[in-house]
């Protein structure tokens, strides 16, 4: 199970059986330019593995006005 | 993922240019993109003094930032809109940014000049970020040119450039098409105004504000649901998947091929400006858009019993 925190909706949320960066970001429907991926501090390229009882922030970059 | 340049474990994956880098070298790819968007534009010397806008997002204070780390005499301006609590945080953050990296700051409040934003929506019959935006660029030149900056910058970055770019052919709009660009030149009673990130994408802003620690405001403002721009901004974000470099190619073709094209009939069919009758500021009309809804708002607020 991966613990995920949304920004800017500071909404957090609980995902299963995701892998990696890109099918975090998939299960969310984000492509990889629409998000920054964050583990403990630093930023995640979409490659990079998951694991069980990470904690990870997902923060969409479009402006919204 | 390894950094292109250093083969250290990448932090930014940037699918546009086919690449991805670590921190430092990202940081070495932003600056270059800044420096060549403003040696190319001829977009401001080391000499000159440049007036950054600040709302508080990333964009922002990720230009004021770099702008000022590569050694140009920057200072901030910042428009509180009145919009509670909304206004009160992105204006704690820019403050508080300032003061960490020891920027220079003004603040323009538009309640004291009879602009907050909370009444425009109340009393004034049109779209409100429309007004907005007109009485934001409106203040940036006024104080650009009353205190004599060379230049006014904005955060404006490349997925910005394209959705306006994007909702201005949606509309053929002839007047904005021959306008819209990086940077614009002074003329008669307007600052030259630059948009030195307009080679970065909003996801290179983010990942370096991101990087740097800039603390953002990233809440949107409270007016803001269901504006078109967001929408286009998605579209293109499509399209940029499926096709990587095809937003940049899209906006710089339009600097180079369509532009020139706009800006000859706008010479031949535009409107003639002239000083505004009540604050002078270049306007096709007798009064400009800001005097026009001042002066609404005001005459609304009196029948409502809201002004003396």
């Amino acid at each position: 199970m991966i613990h995920v925190r949304l920004e800017p909706e500071a909404k957090d949320i609980e995902l299963h059986r995701i892998k990696t960066v890109l099918g975090l970001l998939n299960r969310l429907e984000l492509r990889p330019t629409m998000a920054l991926v964050v583990r403990d501090g630093c930023l995640l390229t979409p490659d990079r593995r998951l694991y069980n009882n990470d904690h990870v922030l997902v923060r969409t970059v479009t402006s919204a006005g | 993922m390894k950094c292109k340049r250093c083969k250290a474990q990448a932090v930014v994956a940037l699918p546009s240019h086919n690449t991805a880098f670590c921190e430092e070298c990202f940081y070495l790819f932003f600056t270059r993109q800044v420096e060549t968007a403003i040696r190319r534009q001829k977009m401001f010397g080391p000499d000159d003094r440049i007036l950054v806008a600040l709302s508080g997002g990333k964009d922002s204070l990720t230009l004021m930032l770099e702008l000022a780390l590569q050694g140009y005499d920057v200072t901030g301006l910042h428009i509180d809109l009145g919009i509670g609590e909304s206004s009160i945080q992105a204006r704690a953050k820019v403050e508080a940014f300032c003061r960490k990296h020891s920027l220079n700051l003004r603040v323009l409040e538009t309640a004291s000049v009879g602009l907050a934003m909370p009444d425009v929506k109340k009393y004034i019959k049109r779209p409100v970020c429309s007004v907005c935006g007109k009485v934001k660029r409106y203040y940036f030149n006024k104080v650009a040119r009353e205190e004599g900056f060379d230049v006014l910058a904005t955060g404006h970055n490349l997925d910005d450039e394209a959705a306006r770019l994007f909702a201005n052919t949606l509309r053929w709009d002839a007047a904005y098409l021959s306008d819209q660009g990086p940077s614009l030149p002074a003329a008669e009673g307007f600052v030259r105004k630059v948009k030195p990130l307009y080679r970065l994408t909003e996801f290179e802003t983010a990942n370096y504000a991101f990087l740097k620690g800039i603390e953002i405001h990233s809440a949107p403002c409270p007016y803001s649901q269901g504006a078109s721009f967001t929408n286009h901004k998605q579209l293109l974000g499509e399209l940029e998947h499926r096709s990587p470099g095809s937003k940049f190619a899209f906006y710089d073709g339009f600097l180079r091929n369509g532009r020139p094209a706009f800006q000859l009939l706008e010479e031949e069919q535009g409107d003639e400006l002239a000083p505004c009758r009540e604050c002078g500021s270049p306007t096709s009309t007798e009064l400009c858009g800001v005097c026009r809804v001042r002066m609404a708002l005001s005459e609304k607020k009196r029948e409502a019993g809201e002004l003396a």
